[in-house]
């Protein structure tokens, strides 16, 4: 037998109590698992939805640049409008390699009858020049299969065809060929104005805001929503995007009246520096959990120490040193935080789709795609998290142990 | 054959402090104890016995006095250095069995061979069970032993590390009159076999006088000293059994 064996044994005396401190041990680990999950996965996400915008800058009004890149991501109704004039004038741009323009409108959520949630949100519809639109995102691909065969973009000049994005056709449960109704409010109308369109392709999964959004042509667009010769964003792509072209550029259009220059890699590193400030208090809360286990674990242990103080008298008459006791009880609460932190790491691996679903039901988070990610470093260092939490742990339990006398320990036990 | 002298007490004492009052627990005990002996401490409670046969355990130290075990001066040592003059000579059983109940008989009697850094065998765990009589026992759990044979794996568990002197503080104290007669017919047989020393203490005359010798303790010192001959002995067991 080994001083391992014998921790083993002693931790399954009380199986009961012994579950419980695993559980709590677990539980810590596997919170700080996902939030640290989290933390990579939301900025990875975050990351890669700003780079499925497809532009690397962003020509719009003039207004908060954070606040605009939002709106790019999740939508929002704060949306303001620059003469369409200024797409002719920036595609004018030596550096440009390609350009865009966009025309975002909303419409009333079409209540299909089986989400009561539904009338009281709004469809982001966005109005683009097909051509140039598709240049700037080659991965937008029409979504084949039943239902969804001979998907294809509208005519430039059609007035009631449009292109659903992935989730948008989902939610209203639309194939091609389908129509939708959604009624538009123009630009000074004080009513709702009803529009029908056909549905003429719905495209795949493409991991970004597209997914939610609703294509139709950009002229039509302006036309509905009684905004012609206006626009929300030219979306640009530099031939070569590095620092000094980028300040250069801007410096070159930032004189134009009511518009702004937005860097998408600016905005992202804000955005993910605001992150990181927020998720100090999330981390916050992490450690408060695992402190809490470890309070949880000290008490077990010292419990354990403290109802077998006539056998350690015992081993320690038998001839165990100070050391043998301080290991064998320093096993004990490993054990327990090494089980632990492994359970908590499964927990998390298993929860994680359901903590995201959670997140997800609760916030909308202005990504697409997994938000929790879960990588072998998190689990490593959260393991290794919960072995330190027992090296620590078990360091006083371990102390009173090796340091009872072994005539007063027996003395005690007997009585 | 001259005798090998095992324990040297000379004016041992062992004072305690209750609040202001001192309580001398043994007051100046002079005692040797030889190689195949068996001892018997005997006395009322509060007489010293434990507190004496904490002291030649090492696991106490006296107030005042000298201690050899085996030829080797203990006074002064430190925890450590205690625990491996218990290791090398002695063997320990008391009242209450401190059986690991998770581990099985033979895990039980294998026990100090972790301490002590040797190797643990099958056939050293089971000669030591032989010799209690509870080798078809190995691989039951404490719980499935009745109190006579769980007190019969402690004292396996004492014999396993070879020892020469068997410390025994009341191990009968939790067990009934046959099972008692039974660990004190096993002791005298390991001594008359083996040449084990024994030391033990008991409340039960007729038990105690099982012994090569008995001492009688009384107010913290040796009152007196007998060597009881078979007449004795059942003159005493009789006594006791009215």
């Amino acid at each position: 037998m080994r001083f391992l064996t014998l921790a083993l044994k002693n931790l399954l005396r009380r199986k009961v109590r012994s579950a419980l401190t695993v559980l709590g041990v677990a539980l810590a680990v596997a919170v700080a698992v996902s939030l640290m999950g989290f933390r990579t996965g939301y900025k990875q996400a975050l990351s890669e939805s700003i780079d499925r915008l497809g532009f690397q800058v962003m020509v719009m009004a003039k207004g908060c640049p954070y606040e605009a890149a939002t709106m790019m991501l999740k939508g929002g109704t704060g949306l303001l409008y620059v003469p369409d004039s200024i797409y002719a004038q920036v595609g004018k741009d030596k550096d440009i390699d390609s350009i865009t323009p966009i025309f975002i409108g909303l419409a009333m959520k079409e209540t299909s009858g089986l989400r009561e949630d539904a009338g009281s949100s709004f469809t982001i519809m966005a109005g683009i020049e097909q051509e140039s639109f598709a240049t700037m995102k080659p991965w937008l691909k029409f979504k084949t299969g039943q239902g969804f065969y001979g998907g294809h973009w509208f005519a430039p000049e059609s007035e009631d065809e449009v292109v659903m994005g992935y989730e948008a056709a989902t939610y209203e449960q639309r194939k091609v060929g389908d129509k939708i109704f959604l009624p538009i409010t123009p630009n000074g109308a004080k009513e709702a104005v009803p529009h029908t369109f056909k549905i003429v392709g719905i495209l795949d999964r493409a991991g970004s805001q597209d997914d939610g959004t609703v294509f139709l042509p950009f002229k039509t667009a302006q036309k509905i929503f009684n905004r012609p010769n206006q626009l929300t964003i030219v979306g640009v792509k530099l031939k070569t995007f590095n620092r000094d072209n980028l300040r250069e550029f801007t410096n070159r259009w930032i004189s134009l009246p009511e518009v702004q220059v937005v860097d998408m890699g600016q905005v992202k590193d804000t955005i993910t520096g605001l992150l990181d400030s927020a998720q100090t208090m999330i981390a916050a809360v992490a450690v408060i959990a695992v402190l809490v286990a470890l309070i949880g674990v000290v008490n077990t242990i010292l419990m354990s120490v403290y109802e077998r103080t006539g056998e350690i008298g015992i081993m320690k008459a038998i001839g165990a040193y100070r050391g043998d006791i301080f290991t064998l009880i320093w096993f004990e609460t490993l054990f327990v935080c090494a089980l632990g932190g492994a359970l908590g790491c499964g927990f998390a691996l298993v929860g994680t789709k359901l903590v995201e679903a959670g997140i997800k039901s609760l916030i909308n988070l202005g990504v697409s795609g997994s938000v929790v990610r879960i990588t072998p470093d998190i689990l490593a260092c959260s393991f290794g998290g919960a072995i330190l939490v027992g090296f620590f742990a078990g360091l006083y339990p371990a102390w009173r142990a090796a340091s009872m006398r072994p005539v007063e320990a027996i003395r005690e036990g007997i009585g | 054959m001259e005798k090998i002298k095992l324990i040297e007490a000379r004016g041992l004492k062992r004072h305690f402090k209750r609040g202001s009052e001192v309580v001398k627990a043994l007051d100046g005990v002079d005692l040797d104890i030889f190689q195949g002996e068996m001892v018997s401490l005997l006395g009322p409670s509060g007489s010293g016995k434990t507190t004496l046969i904490n002291l030649l355990s090492c696991l106490d130290a006296p107030t005042e006095g000298s201690l050899s075990i085996s030829g080797q001066p203990v006074a002064g040592l430190s925890e450590d250095r205690l625990a491996e003059v218990r290791r090398g000579n002695l063997g320990f059983v008391f009242q209450k069995f401190y059986l690991l109940p998770t581990l099985n008989v033979a895990e039980n009697v294998a026990l100090p061979l972790l301490f002590t850094r040797q190797a643990s065998s099958h056939e050293r765990t089971l000669a030591a069970l032989k010799q209690v009589g509870l080798e078809d026992r190995a691989g039951h759990l404490p719980s499935e032993l009745s109190g006579g044979q769980m007190q019969r794996v402690a004292i396996a568990r004492a014999l396993i590390v070879k020892p020469k002197i068997l410390i025994a503080d009341e191990p009968t104290g939790n067990l009934d009159k046959a099972n008692g007669e039974a660990i004190f017919e096993l002791f005298t047989r390991l001594v008359n076999e083996s040449g084990l020393t024994v030391v033990v203490t008991t409340h039960n005359l007729s038990l105690g006088y099982r012994a090569n010798r008995v001492i009688t303790l009384s107010d913290g010192k040796i009152e007196k000293e007998e060597r009881p001959t078979v007449a004795s002995a059942a003159a005493m067991a009789a006594a006791n059994s009215h």
